[in-house]
């Protein structure tokens, strides 16, 4: 019985439709079936997937985190003034990291101890890490490090800082096993959350939350601790991705990541995680995350432009969405109206009365 | 509430009039009609995102896709203009754009009951990518004059386009007030049950919400398209999150019910004037960023303890009156268990 | 001071405004209403009366197009009607003020009163003028509603009812909120309305205020009229006779005999929950205690405030002031998570929106308390079944499996799952707020077979129930609160259903408070 009821789950048929696109884009161009091509193309998108698995679990309990993308270009500005400060690569790295996290907590604690909407609060935060992270290298290079890099400020505003050790670079190019690093990463961390939000109670707090914040309360729930802890691992998740992406383009930038909102979102939501919280799994984002990102790849080796994506993204998105709500009201106003009809029937005639 | 809501209008326009004295203090050219003037022109664009943006907002919407709007019109103006399409059809083009695509939002919102962040994300991407596939993905580098010459016009020394604003201001205040059916915006935002109970056309009313958003970010995109004379593929980036906070900041609840256009249009002027101070104070541009944000969290969380505080005055004013009754209530129950035959009412 | 004297005599008037014939109401197969008959004259005050659940709200709720009757009859004026939502009603002019009136909060006191209104401008703002002074309604026009008193909230739902020329105005329990110069108030408003010609329905179960005000009362029963006469051939206790069981019970209860083992007395010396002069937002300096398998009854109507009582107990009224001891030692910064861990645990009255995560598993409800005993950091699924399994079998929840959506349960299915959560962590204390609303009656069975069984374990009940048959059954002592205090307080010997009922009612040794 459990494996009649994964065939008819929705990440099944995210599964089903992952594999779907890969042939029909395969069929298009037979290069894109190579396996190796496949799965180093998958480091392009990855950054968007860390971040989109952290993001399931603020969406679960029913709030948001839109400031992720700001939380990934504050990590790249602090690995790169770290290393143009003399850090260690690696240590950098850990502050990056370190911050990242931080400013998940950041949020995570306002979220839990006001009752304001966590939309509008990482919307303030999206807002003030972007500055912070983009102001951060004029107030080192005020301080007198060379913040802007061995090439100094013009060089900054075109490419980033640039001048990393040759190791942080391969460390997204190479792979292990014939695996690219970032995709086992990707699995690692995909399996770390799923088995926190699957198996642990902490995960089970979540869902509690997001399904009836008020009943977890009246049931002694951690709330506050569950939040704080959610939105602190969308920050982590965020932070990895900074890590990635400043690795795969040797580059530390404050603005990476900007665009990726869209598609973030699209992946969790596609994932089959209910935008109003209670509801969603690792595994589905994880899917549905691959699709997106293959979905662009296809597109792009269709000749269609990149700028043409994000269309078919957020029409994706809507498409899918709707579709959902479509099926679940028809479903249940059917069901309630034959529960209705015969409870009804059965009480009045029972009554020896008509129903009017 | 709306004591509150006109005192907190006043506040930030204190806060703006002290910031712009201080800054003046710094660096008096800041005060010099010319530079208060563009500061002025500057805030245009955000100040008619954010009164599009409010409509939603007070029926307890949101949409995220008013840039991507008014980057579409914009695109659009653009290339009619440069295809040689006379300026008040290409002008009305633009605002057409902007209608039709607030329509679609309408439909997805009031009609398939998408919730509005996913369906205003949903077409925030799809108008982004139409903007360049219509544009083939360049900038629209040249103009022509005539659009440009808009942006010149002045009357008695001020723009043209901030007359312009401040009527569309000024009108849509009016609006507000005064047509009976503007006020179903409030009255749904409020009170969605009331609402029903009492017969009003909720539909109908977050159809048109929408459409307005639409609306009036095209018309920010007549304005960027004639003060800046070219049309990037940015145009419009971040201008919903901005528009948002500028509303937050301005007073207007993201919960629905409340807030005015003068909200809107104060809490965008104090965004914008926080920026041109920064660009005048020589702090680099983006720097502008973590100043809005901070500002953003700041007045949230103002709120925040300000309704922490009414709430706990009202509840202890409640339980004075209780207590009083439940006195009266126990000195009557003592009086007829000791067997006086006392009514007490 | 009997006012119903005081009416023009509606009777001659040939038909009545309103008749309401045969009317049936089915809801989830339950019938709450079974065939009323009701009818109301011009310019009188028919006040409906009745316990918890007994109907008058559903009734008054079909009249005014809230519910669609799904048997019977309406007529206006003698003609007939068709009542399906709330603008048809108020087109026949029909009006109800609901108990929590509908108000925009951030809107003006006068768009509050225009909204939906169809009239020029003009005219109407010179009616509210009008109808202001008339109803002394002294707020200014500008103010925005959010910060009136429900009593003038109240008042400008009233005007707003008579600014769509209501010959019909429902009023639901408007007192329950409001304070006796407030009640007066409205009274004498009424009085001033009943003058004009326009006819009342007064939904109320305070005894005194329906005897003062009303011309006619009849009286509901479990969805039935028990009785129907004019106000001044009434005493209160006929009321509060119509509105007891038939004797020998009612069915839901069954006939008892004491426990032979356990005779109700409760062991151990100190008690499982002790509260001292609690104070909360609605109720005042109450203290009471539950000892050792002991069934303690919290009776009283809605509004007396037991639900707030209890959420204070357990820390869910941040605010609220007083001591709570459980199992003898004093709880700091009480909240729900403490009085748990220490034995206490309460069972809401709201299951929906308190107790149950209706979109999840009924069995993650059930484990939701006690999830750290799952398992360090995994939580064991085998374990949690067990417990799950556990408690379908002890109380006989009927589902399809352990994951079945709690939503798709039954009302005393979903109940019984959230007692098995309240069950899951052993208390040695449990409050039941209302254990059987909306339970049909295997499933009533059931939980009363629970509450013995978990007397004879030794634990505390505090049971709080506006059921009085369940409360007279179950309880080794009984608490009536009214209005905030404790009015009264029985025994076992003393127990008796209309003694409880009459308390209730704020009756106390035959007079009323």
């Amino acid at each position: 019985m459990k494996l009649t009821r994964w065939l008819k789950s929705w990440e099944f048929s995210l599964a089903v439709m992952l594999v779907v696109e890969v042939l029909v884009l395969g069929a298009i161009n037979p290069a894109f079936l190579k396996v190796e091509d496949l799965l180093y193309s998958t480091n392009d998108f990855m950054h968007i997937i860390f971040a989109a698995l952290a993001m399931t679990l603020t969406i679960i309990t029913g709030g948001i985190d839109i400031s992720s993308t700001s939380v990934m270009g504050l990590t790249s500005i602090v690995i790169g003034l770290g290393w143009v400060a003399g850090m260690n690569i690696v240590a950098a790295v850990a502050l990056a990291i370190v911050v990242g996290t931080l400013a998940g907590l950041f949020n995570g604690l306002f979220v839990a101890y006001t009752d304001i909407h966590p939309l509008v609060i990482t919307l303030g935060t999206l807002f003030m890490f972007g500055g912070i992270a983009a102001g951060l290298p004029g107030v080192l290079d005020f301080l007198g490090f060379k913040a802007y890099g061995a090439a100094g400020f013009s060089a900054y505003m075109y490419e980033g800082i640039t001048g990393f050790p040759q190791s942080f670079g391969d460390f997204t190019q190479n792979s292990i096993m014939g695996l690219p690093i970032p995709l086992i990463l990707i699995f690692l961390f995909a399996l770390f959350l799923a088995l926190l939000l699957h198996r642990t109670r902490f995960g089970r707090y979540l869902y509690l939350i997001g399904v009836n914040q008020e009943a977890a309360e009246y049931t002694g729930v951690p709330v506050k601790k569950a939040l704080i802890l959610a939105y602190t691992l969308s920050g982590l998740g965020a932070a990895i991705a900074g890590v990635m992406l400043t690795s795969y383009f040797t580059s530390a930038r404050s603005d990476l990541g900007s665009k990726d909102l869209l598609p973030i979102i699209t992946a969790v939501v596609l994932g089959g995680t209910d935008i109003m919280g209670g509801s969603g799994t690792i595994v589905g984002t994880l899917i549905a995350g691959i699709f997106i990102g293959y979905l662009r790849q296809g597109l792009l080796a269709l000749g269609v432009t990149s700028d043409v994506v994000p269309v078919v993204t957020g029409f994706l998105l809507v498409v899918v969405v709707a579709a959902k709500l479509l099926v679940a009201r028809f479903n249940e106003e059917r069901l309630n109206r034959q529960a209705l009809k015969s409870r009804q029937e059965e009480a009045l005639g029972g009554l020896g009365k008509e129903v009017s | 509430m709306n004591r509150l809501l006109r005192n907190r209008e006043l506040l930030v326009f204190l806060l703006l009039v002290v910031m712009v004295i201080g800054v003046g203090l710094v660096s008096p050219h800041f005060l010099s009609p010319r530079s208060l003037r563009n500061v002025a022109n500057s805030s245009l664009i955000l100040i008619l995102v954010s009164v599009g943006e409010m409509f939603v907002v007070l029926t307890r919407g949101l949409d995220v896709s008013v840039g991507a709007t008014m980057g579409l019109s914009a695109v659009v103006l653009g290339l009619a203009l440069n295809a040689g399409v006379a300026l008040p059809i290409a002008i009305l083009l633009a605002l057409i754009v902007g209608v039709l695509a607030g329509a679609v939002n309408s439909v997805g919102v009031a009609i398939f009951r998408v919730p509005p962040i996913i369906m205003t994300l949903g077409t925030l991407g799809m108008y982004r990518g139409t903007m360049r596939i219509l544009t083939g993905g360049s900038w629209i580098e040249t103009i022509p004059a005539n659009i440009k010459h808009l942006a010149k016009l002045t009357f008695l020394e001020i723009h043209m386009f901030v007359w312009v604003t401040l009527a569309v201001i000024l009108l849509a205040v009016l609006v507000l007030k005064k047509f009976k059916p503007a006020r179903y915006f409030y009255l749904v935002g409020d009170n969605e049950e009331g609402a029903l109970f009492l017969g009003i056309p909720i539909q109908r009313t977050v159809f048109v919400a929408y459409i307005l958003a639409g609306f009036f970010s095209a018309m920010a995109a007549v304005v960027f398209v004639a003060q800046v004379g070219f049309v990037p593929m940015q145009t419009g980036n971040g201008q919903e999150l901005k528009a948002l906070a500028a509303l937050v900041i301005g007073g207007v609840s993201l919960t629905g019910g409340v807030g005015t256009p003068v909200s809107a249009f104060i809490g965008a002027l104090f965004l914008k004037t926080v920026d041109s101070m920064l660009i005048f104070l020589k702090v680099p541009g983006y720097w502008s960023n973590a100043v809005g944000g901070i500002i953003l969290l700041v007045a949230v969380y103002f709120d925040y303890r300000l309704r922490e505080a009414v709430n706990l005055r009202q509840l202890l004013s409640r339980r004075k009156v209780r207590m009083e009754h439940i006195k009266k209530v126990r000195s009557a129950v003592e009086a007829n268990r000791n067997g006086h035959t006392h009514e007490e009412s | 001071m009997d006012l119903s004297e005081n009416f023009p005599d509606a009777t001659n008037s040939s038909t009545p405004l309103i008749q309401m014939s045969s009317i049936w109401k089915v809801f989830d197969g339950v019938p709450v209403l079974r065939g009323i008959d009701l009818d109301l004259y011009k310019g009188e005050v028919h006040a409906l009366f009745g316990g918890n659940g007994s109907g008058k709200s559903t009734t008054m709720k079909i009249l005014s197009g809230v519910y669609r009757a799904d048997s019977g009859q309406i007529r206006v004026n003698g003609r007939p009607a068709t009542i399906e939502r709330p603008t048809d009603a108020h087109n026949v002019g029909i009006y109800m003020v609901p108990q929590e009136p509908h108000i925009f909060p951030h809107l003006s006191v006068e768009e509050n009163l225009l909204t939906g209104l169809d009239k020029p401008k003009g005219e109407v703002r010179e009616q509210i003028e009008r109808l202001s002074e008339e109803m002394e309604f002294h707020i200014p026009m500008h103010t925005s509603a959010g910060s009136l008193s429900i009593a003038n909230q109240q008042l400008l739902e009233i005007i707003r009812g008579l600014l769509r020329d209501v010959s019909v105005l429902i009023l639901d329990e408007p007192t329950s909120a409001l304070t006796f110069r407030e009640v007066d108030h409205l009274f004498a408003k009424m009085k001033a309305l009943t003058n004009r010609g326009i006819g009342i329905f007064f939904i109320s179960h305070r005894l005194g205020e329906v005897l003062e005000i009303s011309r006619r009362v009849t009286a509901l029963r479990n969805g039935e009229v028990v009785l129907s006469s004019l106000t001044k051939d009434l005493s209160s206790s006929d009321l509060v006779q119509a509105i007891l069981p038939d004797d020998g019970g009612s069915g839901s209860v069954p006939a008892s005999q004491p426990d032979s083992d356990d005779s109700g007395a409760p062991r151990g010396e100190v008690p499982v929950l002790e509260v001292k002069s609690l104070k909360g937002e609605v109720f005042d300096d109450i203290s009471l205690s539950v000892k050792e398998g002991e069934v303690v009854g919290l009776a009283g109507l809605v509004g007396a405030g037991r639900t707030e009582l209890a959420e204070a107990i357990v820390g869910i009224d941040e605010h609220a002031r007083g001591d709570v001891y459980i199992d003898g030692r004093l709880v700091r910064n009480r909240t729900p998570r403490k009085c748990q861990d220490l034995g206490l645990v309460y069972v809401p009255e709201d299951r929906h929106a308190h107790g149950i995560f209706l979109d999840l598993p009924h069995l993650y409800t059930t484990t939701s308390s006690i999830l750290p005993q799952l398992g360090r950091i995994f939580i064991s699924f085998a374990r949690e079944r067990s417990i799950g399994e556990k408690y379908m079998d002890q109380l006989r929840i009927k589902a399809n499996s352990l994951y079945q959506l709690a939503r798709t349960l039954s009302g005393g299915n979903q109940q019984k799952v959230v007692l098995s959560k309240a069950l899951a962590s052993y208390p040695k204390c449990i409050i039941l707020d209302e254990p059987t609303r909306g339970v049909d009656a295997q499933a009533r069975q059931d939980v009363y077979t629970l509450i013995k069984n978990l007397k004879a374990q030794g634990v505390g009940i505090l049971l709080i129930s506006s059921e009085m048959e369940e409360i007279v059954e179950f309880s080794d002592r009984v608490l009536v609160m009214h209005q905030g205090t404790i009015i009264e307080e029985l025994s076992r010997e003393e127990i008796t259903l209309e003694r409880v009922m009459e308390a209730s009612f704020g009756m106390v040794g035959g007079q009323i408070s």
